[in-house]
């Protein structure tokens, strides 16, 4: 696969509570798989993706951190010099609301100024087919907007599990980072295209379900 | 909110462990006997000798097998055990034997030693043990050894029971070694009903069994396991799946553990059953994704187990709960131990082994991270500069590694390897494996330029452990060995020189810095937290944090002390910060403002602050908006929110005024006023200085003081005093002379204009009757503030900067400076001086200038500066009653004063003009330069007055518009 444009790296940092699907929505977007129990993340997990958005390629480097509370220590490590952040929360847990409002905060305070910040809730597919008795989603979709608003974040509701979303997500970041970023050479990409990557050079037209292995 | 409490928590932990890190260093001698001996913490060491020891077992006949190296050291006895480890390497021989598993003990004969004693325990094995030194030294060991069995004979009867959990007894039963039946076979881990990980057969698990077997039937077993070099062999090559769950038990010392506290496992369960709790709901979170790949964690049996015994650990530990990771760590566990195993197992690791690694804050991982980058620096330099070069984060692979004891890492069948070393060695396993790790990838590495590729050649790595290392050789022998032995190799060959010894102390070299990590973060985590204060800026919060948590401290009676603030610890924090605080209150009622302040803060009414609770309050109390700041003031004697003070209130808000006031009153601090003043005269004589030198130029470094300038400091301080004085003194008088008859509760301002249309005598001697209650609403209240200029600007200004809560925390409170030093301070301070005398010149030069000469210059005062007359003012007493006439307010003397206040405001007014008499004295026998610019009149200066009182009804209180009338 090669890129006739010099390619832009994207360090991209997941926060959010436990179990919210940080590492489903990363693996949905660089293997489009989904694992119904996926092992906790123990500390940090990091993936790449390469994605070209019209004619720029991108470099994904994913930073996927542990969401319980006690590991949030170690956070500041991994969105340390981050370009963008995915604060998730799970659309049916208020309480992963709360905290990704914190991180949000945390994020503007310690990361860098012009962090990109996309605020996420997952779990989409559970509250599907929410009818009016019954709300399974607890966390409205305005709840999220407004947030989102007031921070100035992107804003997306996905769904790991089906594919929702997930990567207009990241394309939505790469949108919104300069081109100054841009290495001057694909090698060191080259080098990082082991198993299980995928090469996403879907020009304009991004339907999740299409991604082909390389 | 849950997070947090738990935020909460993690800083009361992060205390308690700072508290601990200063006596880490001090274990005693048997806590540290302890740990190295893997025993349960408690036991005492009651004797030690040397000694030489032999070992024979009456199942294995033949000649004692090792006549020609036998092992010396030093054997002790501890209220449960003997123990014994050879002194030259503790591999030739040790052993920790339960006292309650020697059958008996006999006197042997010896020609060579003193004493020689043969133990044989309820393995038959029998210990010769030849006990060196004098022969009175070995009689009272001897001795002490009766006694201490003596003392564990009533719990033989434990015995029993505990040896049926055991497989190793269970195996030599069912080979007909021993005649102890089983009905059953001894619980164990999953994998005998859901199979073990890997391929028996290729694992050799069979002629394993058959190793341990005759390792079980010549040195023991269980509690009274001998270890020797067979031991240590047998461990490396890896156990076997039915012996491996008590063998790690035997070897991380939870054995021990589970035999004292049989039946706390199940008790722990029933006792906590249907509870829930944050922990509870992190482990329900992670059930379903441990080990996932192994089929018992696919079905309720295995779920079932891995909940109880992560959930009983919660209970047991509450303050540790539940770390991810310990879902992994447990789930592997599970498959080779019961459930009462894995759990006293989980015990050791999170308290002894591994201790930290799974605490709220993680302490001992992130240490251990720090210490392991150390060792990498210190042992692969050149891998540890090209990390650092591209800055590869290094954490990101090995965290799991530590955290996770390679289970997550690597396939479960070298995992399991690893971890049974892991169990016999202790945390230095973990160490010699991840620098074994990188050293036999270093070449790769050292091509990789980032985290991505840097990760991926390890992931790689262990993927290929069960694969050839040499598999281009050309000797089949070199072939055979797979990347895994290889591993081996290197991390218990090569790098066996790091041991126990170096990582303590690489740990205590990193341990300051790793706390203050901590602590750094759960500062600004907690503030970050904290409700929203627009009036403390970050660098504010950052230092209440530090003085709240300081004063906690130091108050709290408990070690390691809570996170919310008593009353007392509230005092010594408002006086570390407030100058007023440190006053005592004339009305011998000192904490009377503080306790209104604490009660109000106090939200929650569990008469303790939460640190957010007083960050919420001294924002109020630093409230910069004038009006606000009034009304924060009125609110604190409101506290039934009625909008008005009774009688009761109007005495004690002015009790606290006065006691409030009182750094200023008693001249021990200038407030704006009189620094003003003081620039003033400054400035004039500079100025005049320089009119008289013929310098028109106004330069900085031309702006001095003549040498022989003198202030009249007796004159400004008398001054402040008169005003605060006249300040408490117009309060009460006005406060009452406004207030409204409480019955007419409807519609008090309607009255109170009604009345004031009337006659405002009679109406205000109706208000002041002490058998008429009477009320003050906030209106009436703010401009009974307003009303004076020292109480607006100690509302406005005084008052908040008197509450220093940006002082950092080292700083000492500086005992209060009489107004000499105040004097001082200001003058020798040049360049604050020459500014502020420049801004004045600017203005004051442009028109002033040329009158200089006749003049001190007062007429061109900007109109603030006018208390600079007021200075002049309290000459005597009448001008104040006068002022007051002027005003349109009655005059009332002292008669008619006690008559109309009552008896309370009586006594409240007695001390105002007691202070006010007392330093009048004062004030007119040191009053000696006669003012020639004599002092606006005192109608002036009341007109102003009557103008801001108008004007402040008009604007706060549109029912008194009607005033002038």
């Amino acid at each position: 696969m090669s890129f006739p444009n010099p390619v832009t790296s994207v360090k991209l940092v997941l926060l959010g509570e436990a179990a919210v699907g940080k590492s489903s929505l990363v693996l949905r977007f660089v293997s489009n798989e989904f694992q119904e129990n996926k092992e906790p993340t123990i500390g940090a997990a990091f993936l790449t993706q390469k994605l070209t958005i019209g004619d720029r390629a991108i470099k994904y480097e994913i930073w996927d951190t542990a969401g319980q509370e006690r590991f949030a220590s170690l956070a500041p490590m991994y969105y340390r010099n981050a370009q963008a952040a995915l604060v998730v929360y799970d659309v049916t847990k208020p309480a992963s609301f709360v905290k990704a409002r914190q991180w949000v905060k945390e994020l503007r305070e310690q990361a860098s100024k012009d962090i990109t910040i996309a605020l996420v809730g997952n779990k989409y597919d559970l509250v599907e087919d929410d009818n009016e008795e019954d709300l399974v989603r607890k966390v409205n979709v305005e709840e999220g907007q407004n947030l989102a608003d007031e921070e100035g974040l992107l804003f997306f509701e996905t769904s790991a599990k089906t594919g929702y979303n997930v990567k207009d997500v990241f394309v939505a970041i790469g949108n919104k980072i300069p081109e100054a970023t841009a290495s001057g050479s694909d090698t060191a990409t080259n080098q990082t295209s082991g198993e299980g990557r995928i090469d996403l050079s879907g020009g304009g037209n991004f339907n999740n379900a299409t991604s082909g292995c390389c | 909110m849950l997070f947090f409490e738990s935020i909460r928590d993690r800083a009361v932990n992060t205390w308690n462990q700072v508290v601990e890190k200063s006596s880490d260093g001090k274990l005693t001698k048997d806590q540290k006997f302890c740990l190295k001996f893997r025993l349960p913490e408690g036991e005492v060491v009651s004797k030690e000798i040397a000694a030489e020891i032999d070992i024979t077992s009456k199942l294995v006949p033949g000649v004692p097998k090792r006549s020609s190296n036998i092992p010396q050291g030093k054997l002790y006895l501890t209220g449960h055990f003997l123990v014994f480890k050879d002194a030259f390497d503790s591999r030739t021989c040790s052993f920790n034997i339960h006292l309650l598993t020697v059958r008996k003990v006999e006197r042997s004969n010896s020609d060579i030693y003193g004493l020689a004693l043969e133990i044989t325990t309820f393995s038959s094995t029998v210990i010769t043990i030849f006990l060196l030194g004098m022969r009175s030294e070995c009689e009272r060991f001897a001795l002490e050894l009766r006694l201490q069995l003596k003392k564990n004979l009533k719990d033989v009867k434990k015995l029993g029971p505990f040896i049926h959990t055991c497989y190793s007894e269970y195996l030599l039963s069912k080979n007909k070694v021993i005649k102890e039946k089983f009905d059953s076979v001894p619980s164990g881990g999953l994998g005998l009903v859901f199979k073990f990980p890997g391929d028996a057969r290729e694992l050799k698990d069979k002629s394993k069994m058959k190793l341990w077997f005759d390792y079980f039937q010549s040195d023991g077993r269980n509690l009274s396991i001998i270890k020797t070099p067979m031991f240590y062999k047998l461990v490396r090559v890896g156990l076997p799946n039915r012996l491996r769950g008590e063998l790690w038990e035997v070897c991380s010392g939870s054995i021990y553990l589970r035999y004292d506290n049989v039946g706390v496992y199940h008790k722990l369960l029933d006792d906590n059953k249907g509870r829930t709790s944050v922990a509870i709901e992190e482990i329900e979170k992670d059930l379903n994704r441990s080990l996932p790949e192994y089929a018992a964690y696919q079905s309720p049996e295995g779920i079932n187990r891995l909940r109880n015994v992560l959930s009983a650990y919660s209970w047991r530990n509450p303050e540790l709960g539940y770390c991810q990771a310990m879902n992994i760590v447990v789930a592997a566990l599970l498959i080779y131990m019961s459930e009462e195993q894995a759990f006293w197992t989980l015990n050791s690791l999170c308290e002894t082994i591994v201790p930290g690694y799974y605490s709220k804050t993680m302490y001992g991982t992130l240490l251990d991270q720090k210490v392991f980058e150390s060792l990498v620096q210190q042992t692969i330099p050149i891998l540890w500069d090209h990390i650092v070069k591209h800055d590869i984060q290094l954490s990101v692979v090995s965290l799991p590694w530590f955290l996770s004891l390679y289970i997550s890492s690597m396939p479960l069948v070298f995992a399991f390897r690893i971890l049974d070393i892991f169990f016999l060695q202790g945390p230095k396993t973990l160490f010699q494996v991840a620098l074994a790790i990188l050293k036999l990838n270093g070449e790769k590495l050292l091509k990789c330029e980032d985290d991505g590729t840097f990760i991926m050649v390890i992931k790689n790595y262990f993927q290929t452990l069960h694969l050839s290392a040499h598999g281009e050789s050309p000797h089949p022998k070199f072939r055979q060995i797979t990347n895994f032995q290889e591993l081996l190799v290197t991390a218990f060959k090569e790098f066996s020189i790091i041991t126990d010894d170096m990582i303590d102390k690489h740990r205590s070299k990193h341990r300051g810095g790793i706390f203050q990590n901590i602590s750094t973060f759960v500062k600004r985590t907690e503030i970050r937290n904290l409700p929203k204060t627009p009036n403390l800026n970050s660098g504010t919060l950052d230092i209440i944090y530090d003085r709240f948590y300081s004063v906690v401290e130091s108050l709290s009676l408990t070690t390691g002390g809570g996170s919310l603030m008593d009353f007392e610890a509230f005092k010594t924090f408002m006086s570390e910060i407030c100058v007023w605080a440190q006053f005592d209150n004339p009305t011998n009622n000192n904490d009377a403002f503080l306790k209104r302040l604490f009660i109000k803060w106090d939200i929650d009414a569990r008469h303790e602050l939460s640190l957010s609770d007083l960050v919420r309050g001294l924002n109020t109390l630093v409230e910069p908006d004038l009006m606000t700041a009034i009304s924060n003031f009125f609110e604190l004697y409101d506290p039934k929110k009625r909008g008005k003070l009774d009688r009761e209130g109007i005495l004690e808000i002015s009790e606290d005024l006065l006691y409030l006031t009182t750094p200023w009153k008693d001249g021990y601090v200038l407030d704006h006023l009189t620094n003003v003043a003081i620039e003033n005269t400054i400035a004039d004589e500079i100025i005049k200085h320089k009119t008289i030198n013929g310098i028109n130029d106004v330069e900085d470094e031309d702006i001095k003081l003549p040498e022989t300038f003198n202030i009249d400091r007796q004159k400004l301080e008398q001054a402040q005093i008169e005003r605060y004085l006249a300040g408490a003194s117009n309060f009460i008088q006005r406060a009452f002379e406004y207030a409204q008859p409480a019955e007419d509760d409807e519609h008090p301002e309607e009255l109170l204009i009604k009345e004031l249309a009337i006659d405002s005598a009679f109406s205000h001697n109706k208000a002041l009757n002490p058998n008429s209650p009477v009320t003050v609403n906030l209106p009436t209240f703010r401009m009974v503030i307003l009303a004076d200029e020292t109480y607006e600007l100690f509302f406005s200004k005084t008052f908040r900067e008197s509450v220093q809560v940006s002082k950092p925390l080292d700083s000492k409170f500086n005992p209060i400076r009489n107004l000499r030093d105040m004097f001082d301070g200001l003058i020798a301070d040049g360049r604050e001086v020459a500014n502020k005398v420049r801004r004045r010149m600017d203005s004051a030069a442009s028109n002033a200038l040329l009158q200089i000469n006749n003049n001190g210059g007062y007429e061109s005062k900007p109109p603030k500066s006018k208390l600079g007359e007021g200075e002049d003012d309290d000459e005597d007493d009448e001008d104040e009653e006068e002022r007051d006439d002027d005003f349109g307010v009655i005059s009332i003397d002292d008669k008619d004063r006690a008559l109309l206040l009552g008896a309370e405001a009586q006594d409240l007014l007695i001390k105002v003009s007691e202070s006010k008499s007392g330093s009048s004295t004062t004030a007119n026998s040191t009053s000696t330069s006669a003012s020639t610019d004599a002092p606006p009149t005192s109608s002036t200066s009341t007109d102003a007055q009557t103008k801001r009182m108008l004007f402040i009804a008009t604007k706060s209180d549109t029912n008194l518009i009607d005033f002038e009338v």
